[in-house]
């Protein structure tokens, strides 16, 4: 990782020093740029992670050196393209990469859709090295993570978007330059909207999950949908995701569904069937960063209106209506719980930052990743064993479903509590179970549905024995 | 289970029966025709099976003559005629604690719930909860109002035994019995087809009637009861037909026509219970049914997604790799292959240390670098077609791991 930085770093100093780079924070390195450069990049290497902004091609070189160091655990693939032809990079990493063991949850992370909220992006580039490194240093918290999860990447959705933010002269970058993508979308308002959906339903009856129908024709045909969005879109159908975050900047807080207000109005608080569970793992995230768990912390900008933050997270209604979101978009439209991490006050940060930044965030990274491993999880299969894929799920109190996997495999989040599980499919009786769920690990519940024509031949060979005996017993 | 009943109360009524009306009407005077050798000897009979259910006796047939004596095959008769009746009882009881289950949507145990449930009950929304058989009065003494049954009851009762089970079996057996025991003449076997008959067409008539007005209310389920109309028709206008065709008309097997029952009336049935299910075509309907339904089903929710996601990533891999451009940097282009190509043999270094590390925990003799050069060779080969990888950097890493 040596030289490759170096290209970036030499245009970047250029123009910082343009803009008064002296008064930067780089006070170690007093001598000519060049060398001081190549000494803070090696003060700012750890174990192959290089603390800075990674443009594309570093992005990508970075991603193939993960993969080269732990073959056996990786695998980067790309969800498509974004409308300049950048790949949407993904690495994967598990003990069977490219390969949903059933019964295995599959968990994702997304960072930098807002081209210019550069934290996340960076934070995953180190995280997929650093899942790597304690990997190979027998890290058993590392090493149980990957051998039960199926844990995916996207350093960044808008590539695009960061190129141009990235591109502009001076430290300081600008609010909003390189936010939406290249065709000016913002991507995290250009999902359909489930939300008013979703609230029309529970007002008048109707589904409560799984709510974009017909999928691939609305996504495909639907020009106004950016290749980002419906990139990501086939990615969440393709993949029986479970728990997700979504990485931005611009201030410090775990957001979490719904993001929509109920009523349209600018801040009102949206609880989703799942508020619970979702204040539980919001708060897995925040509780291990110092500075957004931090009860004294002053609101970013002076006149900023945190009211609505607890304990580092927030309701995203109760912040600010968002419509359009990916976040809620994962909840409504998929099995997939998601939440909107807010990573810095700033957006686009000096570099010199970004290692701080992930002494932040690394514990989060990780707790939030093994909230995966919680609530109920099991097999739907028949009589003879075959999984039934797409059963329900449903748990009682809860007005939100889900549905099991192709291997008949699901997974269902809970807080600790009693419960009763019913899982239910056309053309089967359904059957209903009662559980305890601890706070971790998940409790395993397996589902053994009777097909109606089984129950049909049961009720058969009954009304035979009846004739038999009655035949009999009668002496016809 | 129900013709034992209505056996019982054939030989109710057959004890009180006149020559011209077939049944007594409630409070009736006997006929002093019927006080012959078998009245009097069967009285002691109906009594004690009264007796033996612990309700009411009936008032309607009031005893007229005193019990005589009782003939011995009579006393077997009655006997073997308790223990059905009582196995019988059992049975409805059972079936009445299924029906009753069938209203809790939910079994909370542990245990699976869907036992209780009938399939039946779930799936054919012909019979709503009133006319669903177990509700019946379970001994088939009494009407669900308490009275006891009259002889219209009666009749009635059997005909809609013979209607639910399809079965005009059930009416044969129990009238060639009763005629082996002696206790009806061919002229009363006669008269009781011809009232079964009447109540058995009128009976048709108003379901009929009834299935269609539900047919009308409800439209979630006219799917699955598509396959079950024309089938469920079929055998009513069969029955429909043997009647009204006339008592010398012969049928074909699976027809119902009770003017047939005559001749073979003095037939012992086959034993070959699966023959018997031509008895059921209702009930043999409603399964064919029920399996063309789930298997309609099945196709509708094929998920395609999986091959939408793959054809896609077909195309997108297809298209060369744009961001090359983003390469071109003033000053740094020497500086950056030379980084990058020791940034990825430092990686490949710690892997190969790693996998000879780990294989050794795993007691493997040699490490196996040919595989991993053949696996990475391939996988270079994969990346650079999906545009993760440049044709340079994946000679690049081919050549380092063929020189190691």
């Amino acid at each position: 990782m040596a030289g490759q930085g170096g290209s970036a770093l030499l245009a970047l100093c250029v123009a910082l020093a343009a803009c008064g780079w002296l008064l930067g924070a780089d006070a170690q390195e007093p001598g000519a740029p060049a060398a001081g450069m190549r000494r803070r990049r090696r003060l700012q290497q750890e174990d192959g992670i290089s603390f800075e902004y990674h443009r594309y091609p570093e992005l990508r070189e970075a991603l193939v050196s993960v993969w080269l160091q732990c073959t056996a655990i990786s695998r980067i693939y790309t969800v498509g393209r974004s409308f300049e032809g950048r790949e949407l990079l993904v690495i994967e990493l598990s003990d069977n990469p490219g390969v949903h063991e059933p019964g295995e949850p599959e968990f994702k992370y997304i960072g930098n859709m807002h081209g210019n909220e550069a934290v996340g992006r960076e934070l995953l580039i180190f995280l997929a090295q650093y899942l790597c490194n304690e990997y190979q240093k027998g890290n058993e918290t590392i090493v149980n993570l990957i051998h039960n999860t199926r844990i995916h990447i996207m350093p960044s959705l808008n590539p695009d978007g960061f190129e141009k933010a990235a591109s502009q002269p001076g430290e300081l970058k600008d609010w909003f330059v390189g936010r939406s993508n290249a065709q000016g979308i913002d991507l995290n308002r250009n999902f359909p909207d489930l939300d008013r959906i979703v609230y029309l339903n529970e007002k008048e009856g109707g589904p409560n999950n799984h709510l974009l129908k017909n999928l691939k024709k609305i996504v495909d045909q639907n020009t106004k949908l950016a290749p980002e969005t419906k990139a990501v879109i086939h990615w969440i159908m393709d993949i029986p995701f479970v728990l997700s975050a979504n990485l931005h900047g611009g201030d410090l807080v775990a957001n979490y569904p719904y993001d929509e207000t109920r009523s349209g109005s600018a801040h009102e608080y949206s609880s989703c069937p799942d508020d619970a569970i979702f204040q539980s793992v919001a708060r897995a995230y925040s509780s291990f960063n110092p500075a957004m768990s931090d009860p004294n912390r002053p609101p970013c900008r002076k006149n900023d209106d945190d009211s609505s933050f607890v304990d580092g997270t927030t309701n995203g209604g109760a912040w600010y209506s968002v419509p359009g979101g990916m976040q809620d978009f994962n909840y409504l439209s998929s099995n997939c719980f998601e939440i909107t991490v807010e990573l810095s006050c700033e957006k686009f940060p000096p570099e010199e930052t970004l290692k701080s930044y992930w002494e932040d965030n690394k514990n989060s990274l990780i707790s939030y990743l093994e909230q995966i491993h919680r609530g109920v999880k099991g097999f739907v299969r028949d009589l003879q064993g075959n999984p039934i894929a797409n059963a329900t799920i449903s748990v009682e109190g809860i007005d939100h479903d889900i549905t099991s996997a192709k291997d008949g495999d699901y997974w269902r989040l809970l807080v600790p509590g009693n419960y009763k599980l019913t899982a239910s499919a056309p053309g089967y009786l359904a059957i209903t179970k009662k559980v305890a769920v601890p706070y971790s690990p998940a409790v395993g519940v397996d589902f053994e549905l009777e097909s109606f024509s089984e129950r049909k031949e049961e009720e058969k060979e009954e009304l035979m024995e009846w004739w038999k005996m009655m035949s009999e017993t009668l002496n016809f | 289970m129900g013709f034992l009943w209505t056996g019982t109360w054939i030989l109710v009524l057959v004890l009180h029966s006149t020559p011209i009306q077939a049944f007594p009407k409630p409070g009736g005077i006997q006929d002093k025709s019927l006080h012959n050798r078998e009245l009097s000897a069967e009285r002691p009979l109906n009594e004690q099976i009264a007796e033996a259910e612990a309700d009411k006796i009936k008032k309607t047939y009031p005893p007229e003559n005193k019990p005589g004596d009782s003939n011995y095959s009579f006393v077997d008769n009655l006997n073997l005629l308790k223990a059905i009746t009582e196995k019988e009882k059992i049975e409805k009881e059972r079936q009445s604690i299924r029906s009753s289950s069938f209203d809790n949507k939910l079994n909370v145990e542990d245990v699976d719930s869907t036992k209780n449930r009938k399939l039946i009950d779930d799936y054919d929304s012909t019979k709503s909860g009133l006319d669903h058989k177990f509700q019946d009065d379970p001994d088939g003494l009494h009407q669900l109002d308490g009275t006891p049954l009259t002889a219209e009851d009666i009749v009635h009762k059997i005909a809609t035994r013979i209607y639910e089970e399809n079965d005009r079996g059930v009416f044969d057996k129990i009238v060639s019995k009763l005629l082996n025991l002696g206790l009806i003449t061919e002229n009363q076997a006669h008269t009781l087809e011809d009232e079964v008959a009447e109540a058995l067409q009128k009976l048709i008539s108003e379901e009929a009637n009834n299935y269609e007005e539900e047919l009308n209310k409800s439209t979630s389920r006219t799917e699955n009861q598509a396959g079950k109309i024309p089938e469920k028709v079929t055998p009513m206008a069969a029955i429909q037909d043997g009647f009204t065709n006339g008592e010398n008309d012969e049928t074909v097997s699976n027809t119902l026509t009770l003017t047939n029952g005559l001749e073979r009336r003095t037939k012992t049935y086959g034993e070959d219970d699966f023959e018997e299910l031509q008895y059921f075509p209702n009930f043999y309907a409603l399964l064919k049914s029920i399996d063309s339904v789930p298997s309609e089903k099945s196709h509708e929710e094929t998920d395609s997604t999986k091959e939408e996601a793959a054809k896609m990533e077909k195309e997108y891999g297809a298209l060369k790799d744009s961001t090359k451009d983003d390469n071109s940097n003033p000053g740094g282009k020497t500086d950056e292959p030379k980084g990058k190509t020791e940034a990825y043999l430092e990686a490949i270094r710690k892997n190969i240390e790693w996998l000879k590390k780990h294989d050794k925990k795993a007691n493997k003799e040699d490490y196996d670098l040919s595989k991993m050069r053949d696996f990475i060779n391939q996988q270079a080969d994969a990346y650079v077609e999906k545009g993760i990888l440049d044709k340079e950097e994946a000679d690049a890493i081919k050549r380092i791991y063929s020189s190691l």
